[in-house]
């Protein structure tokens, strides 16, 4: 959960009229009660500002791929925990677990990744489980 | 070794000393607050419990204050509920200014703190940045000043330790300067979050040290006896920044990663390249 994003929430409410409200900082859009696992191939590491995205090729049985965008923090953010623009590169074959779309676009957050150098920074190492 | 990387070397070096020489501390590299180490989902480790105890939250309110904040408090709960069924509570603003002393008690955001003998500036990823002047200079005459969201700052040299003294601050994301100085506290959950108010006269006074190689330290004083019954002191406590070594910035240009269609939040990834590199 972003705090940053929770701050400029509370103290526009605190400030402005009741109308007003940092919407596009909001990650309320994403269903917090739910984790959904996706596996497929990563078409692009979009890092930028404000958040970085992956957009990612799930593989469904019998159809066409599906494409997802997955939502993470600022590059300012990952920088500081080690992640960088070449950390994710097309074609990698991943699995990640998301908070999903609340209204079912393929979307989400980003919570925790395993890559093909295993779990991806931040997420839990195998011994500590993912508990997804 | 080249003329440019000799010529910058010996400008680093001559600044170096000079701090040495005007017995200032090397606070040099990144800072951030302990407990605000993001993760890859924007995520803190640090419950609003552990921030409340860590800042000694705990803001003597006046009866009057306390009934505003308490309101102030209901209406967010109202709008985080909207938020969360993922509707649009009200028009959308667009900032990427945390203010003073926000900036300082309760940020993700990384800074660095560059003093020098006239003043000392700190300069944080948000690209805000505060000018403490320390060149014996009284705050700015009252009929040159205005409330921003940085304030007015003076300080002076104790020793090893920098002492601020902030007068003129306004909220940064107030639309009126008598609406006052709004104080935010977060936890690791959206919506986990406390408040309070200051007035536009409120006073702060910090002391900043360096506890130890890897921390600094602000002990933060509010005075504003037209909201609080008593002086509210808090602390905070900045370690390194561990993996990048370099300051990098928060851009907040181009916010449409999540528009609002039919009244509802949804995702809008930035586009791809012209070519697909795939």
């Amino acid at each position: 959960m972003s705090r940053l994003l929770n701050y400029a929430v509370i103290v526009l409410a605190a400030t402005l009229p009741a109308s007003s409200l940092l919407a596009h900082h909001s990650f309320a859009m994403f269903d917090q009660s739910k984790s959904v696992e996706l596996r497929g191939t990563v078409k692009s590491f979009r890092w930028s500002n404000p958040h970085v995205f992956i957009q990612l090729l799930v593989t469904k049985e019998g159809s066409d791929d599906e494409e997802w965008s997955i939502e993470m923090t600022s590059p300012e953010h990952l920088a500081r925990v080690g992640w960088k623009p070449g950390t994710l590169k097309p074609g990698d074959k991943v699995t990640l677990v998301i908070h999903p779309m609340r209204d079912g676009v393929k979307g989400g957050q980003y919570l925790s990744g395993t890559g093909p150098g295993g779990p991806l920074i931040g997420s839990p190492q195998p011994s500590q489980g993912e508990g997804k | 070794m080249t003329l440019r990387r000799l010529a910058t070397l010996t400008t680093i070096l001559l600044g170096t000393v000079g701090s040495m020489q005007a017995g200032l501390p090397d606070w040099s590299g990144q800072w951030e607050n302990v407990g605000a180490t993001p993760d890859a989902t924007g995520g803190f480790n640090q419950s609003l419990e552990q921030v409340l105890r860590t800042l000694q939250w705990g803001p003597p309110n006046k009866p009057e204050v306390q009934a505003r904040v308490d309101r102030i408090v209901a209406m967010e709960h109202k709008r985080l509920e909207a938020i969360a069924r993922g509707e649009d509570p009200g028009g959308a603003a667009r900032a990427c200014t945390f203010g003073y002393p926000a900036i300082m008690l309760d940020s993700p955001l990384m800074f660095e703190v560059l003093p020098t003998p006239k003043e000392t500036t700190l300069i944080f990823s948000s690209r805000e940045i505060r000018h403490v002047y320390t060149n014996g200079r009284q705050h700015t005459p009252k009929d040159e000043l205005w409330a921003t969201p940085w304030g007015d700052s003076i300080g002076h040299w104790e020793g090893q330790t920098l002492v601020i003294d902030t007068i003129a601050v306004k909220s940064a994301f107030g639309s009126s300067e008598s609406e006052g100085v709004s104080v935010v506290a977060f936890g690791d959950v959206e919506g986990e979050q406390t408040i309070t108010m200051l007035s536009p006269q409120a006073h702060f006074i910090e002391r900043i040290r360096m506890p130890d190689k890897d921390h600094l330290e602000d002990q933060m004083t509010v005075i504003d006896p037209t909201n609080l019954t008593a002086p509210w002191h808090m602390n905070r406590t900045y370690e390194r920044v561990a993996h990048i070594h370099r300051m990098v910035y928060e851009d907040c240009e181009g916010e449409e990663r999540n528009p609002i269609v039919n009244g509802h939040f949804t995702l809008a990834p930035p586009p791809g390249p012209a070519k697909s590199r795939q």
